[in-house]
């Protein structure tokens, strides 16, 4: 049985409305798009929806108490808000340089970190 | 025991509590909400008149050239800004005439100095921004302008340095009536006093009605303002007042003490004693109206507006004296020229106070001068240099729309301020163009330390105007907030 | 810390975020011996600290990089030189002397009010936000009103959420980002509304921001009144018609304590209004040359106070331009003037800088009125290049080389966009 889905594409401004047609799991079609990009972020939006991940975390001794860090690669689209509320949890001291990985295999998925998008001096 | 209790904390309450303060007495201030002059003062247009709009034989009329007239000695003393500017009630067509004629007659029986017709020549001369249509106006040069919360103030300010007690976050819940005097209820405490006067405001008939009077009753009339950015300031430099109305004195230009310009205020009899909120009728009338007087503003020129309510009683007049019980003295009904009477109101008062049987002796050591916030921006450099030389904390910009510094913050901490508002009024943090965008967080950051208070609990302007809560307080609200 | 407020400077960079960090490394590989930059907030970096999300670099650095990322990068790379950051110090003023030196007025904690000579000054103060005052909502004042850069600021820097229920007004990318940002924090986000019928941030926002998250946008949508005494208790909401009037009878309540506006950007142009520079009045920001360069000599401009941005990447490329050619000020070279004027044309709301000269290679940025796809964007006859798709919230940038401008004999080159059909006679034109 063929189903549709429909996408924006986020590839560039045009946003072309997209519709894959697939049975089951597999991908018979997709159309709408203008170019190459759209296609590839259908199939990638139906098969494993992803997203990147930034937010900030608690950190003691530096000149501000938040420290903004981000996920190093896209996460499940609907792991998001529990991935946000395991990296609520950290509890950080400075200093902190930026790039520290401060979470690691998050989600049990290796290579997933949480990383520190500044570094902070301690300051006491 | 106290001999006064002040029930009110406005421009009012705290001139009696001024004038109070030069003689011997235990007086105390009641304000309901957390700072003083956060009910219709801070809301007030700011204008001392001339006194020649206001009907003969009237109180209300009687004490406004009174009080105009006291106000270099006050301003003087209590170091608060008071310049007059002068004031011009424009005539927008020829039948207009006749009432400036009426207007300069009424104001010459009440002895109030300077009033002029001016033709059409001498309007554009002096005012070249005012609509070209204008056929005329009466000048009236002993009007002024102040900031009525700087006021108020500097009033308390000074009382409290005279003996004043200042009770805030004081609600008056009940008021028992015995032999010797009257006892007052607040949510905290109870307090004994000789003499009560009613300085309530929008509530004083609800104050009065504690004490079982009930001859006369407020009716709340809302009006709403209009600020206008920096950029226009001396586009005009005189008071603008159409020719007035039944009701209200009308649409006018007000160029406040610091010289950015204020438009309105509406006026519209409300039911709700709290409805402060400003609607599009009354920009659309404001900004409809003023057009007329001065073509080069109009609404994108808005930076902030806000409401306030008049104090209007039942009898469209000031209510002050004593009534059927007694050792309560009313001062209500304080609508315009409210503010301007505020002096005189305070010395009628007082002599009522004293036929009431209140002794007043003076005090040798009353001090009569406050110092006044320390305006940084318009400081010269060299007086600048010397601050920042007795304290680095005024190198530290914390508003930056105003040049506010960091040691006039603390400085309105000092003297009283608890929220933003009351920073903000003080120090004119938050005033400006970007409306506090930049010194905002700076602010709750200080007040928070002051006060010894966590960030969630700093307010902009007391009961539930938190401002920001803390991270992780993911509960949910309880329903009906 | 970062450097000490000396009393002479070659170049003095008012503002230290990317545009004053570019002007300042652009102003030492130009040659300049001292650069001075002056920040207001207690570290350099600008906006960029509080914009942790990701989608700065990918041109510059050619990878997507966080706002804090592409700060640290860059700084790092500009504190290689010798000059001075100095943060927590904020400019009261410039005055321009009769032979052309300026004095820049300082007021710093340690060093009181202190005034610094130079002789060429950039200026990259960035901009500030539209308030509620300039759209006039009408209603009460409670608290519970904020800018949502100011929310942004108190969220990522400071640590506090601006409260529980929000209402968004406005769907420009900074409305979508804090949309999301709540979202994460355990907020409710009511809704975003915005009084045009498309939004006005990129798609992928919009998506990323709204639609995960089952966050409703309400387009042609605006608020028209505000509510609760102490603290926002709910706003008003109506639709709004093609010429933006309010439908008040299909007005309706959105409960929340929290309202965030993100209605605009303004340059924070009051230095330079004080200097009396010549403004224009599309972009609120100085009128610059090609060397970007104010109306006041060996004064210049760069960065969101010369025109509101969406990339970083281009006020790097903008600010390291303006600083080169401070530094170069500062050394006695001087440029020729500039003979071409450059207008905006067909749907073309502004274009900076406002004049060219034909000696050398310029880029232009420019924004349009409408959304169009495809087009064409046309300089004069001399070039032109096509276009997929523009909206003005993306700004477009364009090189002219110095052959085809020394084609150009006249002195106002106008710059137009317009529609194209589309490529190969396509049947599809309707799509």
């Amino acid at each position: 049985m063929t189903e549709r889905r429909e996408f924006v594409c986020i590839g560039c401004p045009i946003g072309c409305p997209l519709q894959l047609t697939h049975e089951g799991t597999t991908i018979v079609e997709v159309e709408g798009h203008e170019c190459g990009r759209g296609a590839k972020y259908a199939r990638q939006e139906f098969v494993d929806p992803r997203r990147a991940l930034s937010t900030t975390v608690a950190i003691r001794g530096a000149r501000w108490i938040r420290l903004p860090v981000k996920v190093s690669r896209p996460v499940p689209k609907e792991k998001v808000l529990e991935v946000a509320r395991l990296i609520h949890q950290l509890r950080v001291e400075a200093p902190v340089s930026v790039g520290q990985v401060l979470l690691r295999d998050l989600l049990g998925e290796p290579g997933v970190e949480v990383v520190a998008t500044r570094s902070m001096p301690r300051l006491d | 025991m106290y001999d006064v209790a002040i029930v009110g904390g406005g421009v009012t309450g705290c001139s009696v509590a001024r004038a109070l303060s030069r003689y011997h007495l235990r007086t105390v201030l009641l304000e309901k909400q957390v700072e003083v002059g956060f009910g219709t003062t801070k809301t007030n247009s700011g204008i001392i008149h001339a006194g020649h709009q206001t009907p003969a034989g009237t109180l209300k009329g009687e004490l406004e050239v009174r009080g105009n007239q006291m106000f270099d000695d006050l301003a003087r003393e209590l170091n608060f800004g008071f310049r007059r500017i002068g004031e011009l009630v424009v005539a927008l067509t020829e039948s207009d005439l006749p009432v400036l004629e009426d207007l300069k007659r009424l104001g010459e029986s009440r002895a109030v100095p300077g009033l002029e017709i001016w033709g059409r020549e001498k309007l554009r001369r002096e005012e070249p921004n005012l609509s070209t249509a204008l056929v005329g106006a009466l000048f009236a040069p002993t009007a002024g302008v102040i900031n009525p919360y700087e006021f108020a103030f500097a009033l308390v300010e000074n009382a409290m340095e005279n003996g004043l007690e200042l009770k805030v976050d004081s609600p008056v819940l009940r008021i028992d009536t015995e032999a010797h005097g009257l006892t007052i209820h607040t949510p905290h405490e109870r307090i004994q006093a000789r003499f009560v006067v009613n300085a309530a405001g929008v509530w004083a008939d609800r104050i009065a009605s504690l004490v079982g009077l009930n001859d006369y009753a407020i009716h709340p009339r809302k009006g709403e303002e209009y600020m206008l950015d920096k950029r226009l300031k001396g586009l005009v430099k005189r008071l603008v007042f159409p020719v007035p109305q039944k009701t209200t004195k009308g649409t006018l230009i007000i160029p406040t003490f610091d010289g950015t310009l204020m438009v309105g205020p509406t006026a519209q009899d409300v039911d709700d004693r709290d409805d402060f909120a400003t609607t599009h009728a009354g920009s659309d009338e404001v900004f409809g109206f003023v057009k007329k007087l001065c073509p080069s503003i109009t609404e994108r020129d808005c930076i902030t507006e806000f409401a306030g309510l008049r104090a209007v009683s039942s009898t469209n007049d000031f209510i002050i004296g004593p009534t059927s019980v007694r050792g309560f003295i009313n001062a209500a009904g304080m609508q315009s020229p409210g503010l301007t009477a505020a002096p005189a109101i305070a010395e009628c008062v007082l002599d009522i106070l004293g036929r009431e049987g209140l002794e007043l002796t003076s005090r040798e050591d009353f001090v009569a001068h406050v110092a006044g916030p320390p305006r940084f921006a318009l400081l010269s450099t060299e007086d600048q240099r010397r601050r920042i030389q007795g304290n680095p904390q005024f190198a530290r910009i914390v508003c930056r729309c105003e040049l506010v510094t960091e040691a006039e913050i603390h400085d309105a901490i000092d003297h009283g301020a608890r929220t933003l508002d009351g920073i903000k009024f003080r120090s004119r943090a938050g005033m400006g163009r970007c409306q506090g965008g930049f010194c905002t967080s700076r602010c709750m950051d200080i007040l928070a330390r002051r006060l010894n208070l966590p960030i969630e609990k700093v307010t902009k302007r007391g009961g539930d105007s938190w401002v920001v809560r803390p991270m992780g307080d993911t509960a949910p609200r309880e329903e009906g907030m | 810390m970062l450097g000490r407020l000396e009393r002479r400077y070659d170049v003095v960079v008012v503002g230290g975020g990317p545009a004053g960090l570019g002007a300042a490394l652009g102003a030492k590989e130009a040659g300049a011996e001292s650069v001075l930059v002056l920040d207001r907030e207690p570290e350099p970096g600008g906006i960029l600290l509080q914009c942790i999300h990701s989608g700065f670099g990918l041109h510059y650095y050619k990878e997507e990089l966080t706002g804090p990322e592409y700060a640290e990068r860059f700084l790092t790379r500009v504190m290689e030189h010798d000059l001075d950051v100095v943060p927590d110090s904020y400019v009261s003023g410039v005055a321009i002397d009769s032979d052309g030196s300026k004095r820049v007025r300082v007021m710093h904690e340690r060093q009181g009010l202190h005034t610094v000579e130079c002789r060429s000054v950039v200026l990259a103060m960035g901009c500030r936000e539209r308030t509620r005052g300039a759209l006039r909502i009408p209603g009460t004042r409670p608290s519970g009103i904020f800018t949502a850069g100011l929310a942004q600021k108190f969220v990522n820097m400071m640590g506090y959420l601006p409260g529980r229920r929000v209402a968004i007004l406005g769907s420009g990318d900074i409305g979508l980002i804090m949309a999301r940002r709540l979202t994460l924090e355990g907020c409710e986000v009511m809704g975003v509304f915005e009084i045009m019928p498309y939004s006005n941030g990129l798609t992928r926002n919009v998506v990323q921001c709204l639609d995960d998250f089952g966050i409703p946008l309400h387009l042609s949508t605006t608020v028209v009144a505000i509510h609760g005494r102490d603290r926002v208790e709910k706003v008003t909401v109506a639709p709004v018609d093609r010429s933006l009037r309010v439908d008040m009878s299909r007005a309706w309540d959105v409960p929340c304590d929290t309202l965030l506006l993100s209605i605009g950007l303004i340059p924070e142009n009051e230095l330079s209004q004080g200097l009396g520079i010549m403004l224009d009045t599309i972009t609120s920001g100085p009128r610059v040359s090609s060397t970007m360069e104010t109306s006041m000599p060996g004064l210049f401009a760069c960065g969101n106070v010369l025109h509101v941005h969406d990339l970083v990447d281009f006020v790097t490329r903008e600010s390291l331009l303006a600083g080169r050619f401070a530094g170069e000020w500062a050394r006695d070279i001087r440029r020729p003037r500039d003979n071409i004027r450059l207008a905006p044309g067909e749907n073309v709301r502004y274009c900076v800088p406002h004049t060219l000269s034909p000696e050398r290679e310029h880029t232009i940025y420019l924004r349009c009125k409408e959304p169009v796809k495809p087009c064409i964007l046309r300089v004069g006859d001399l070039t032109e290049k096509k276009l997929r798709f523009v909206v003005p919230a993306e700004m477009i940038m364009m090189t002219l080389k110095p052959d085809a401008l020394e084609r150009f004999h006249g002195d106002t080159l106008r710059v137009d966009i317009v529609p194209s059909k589309s490529a190969g006679g396509d049947p599809g034109d309707e799509k």
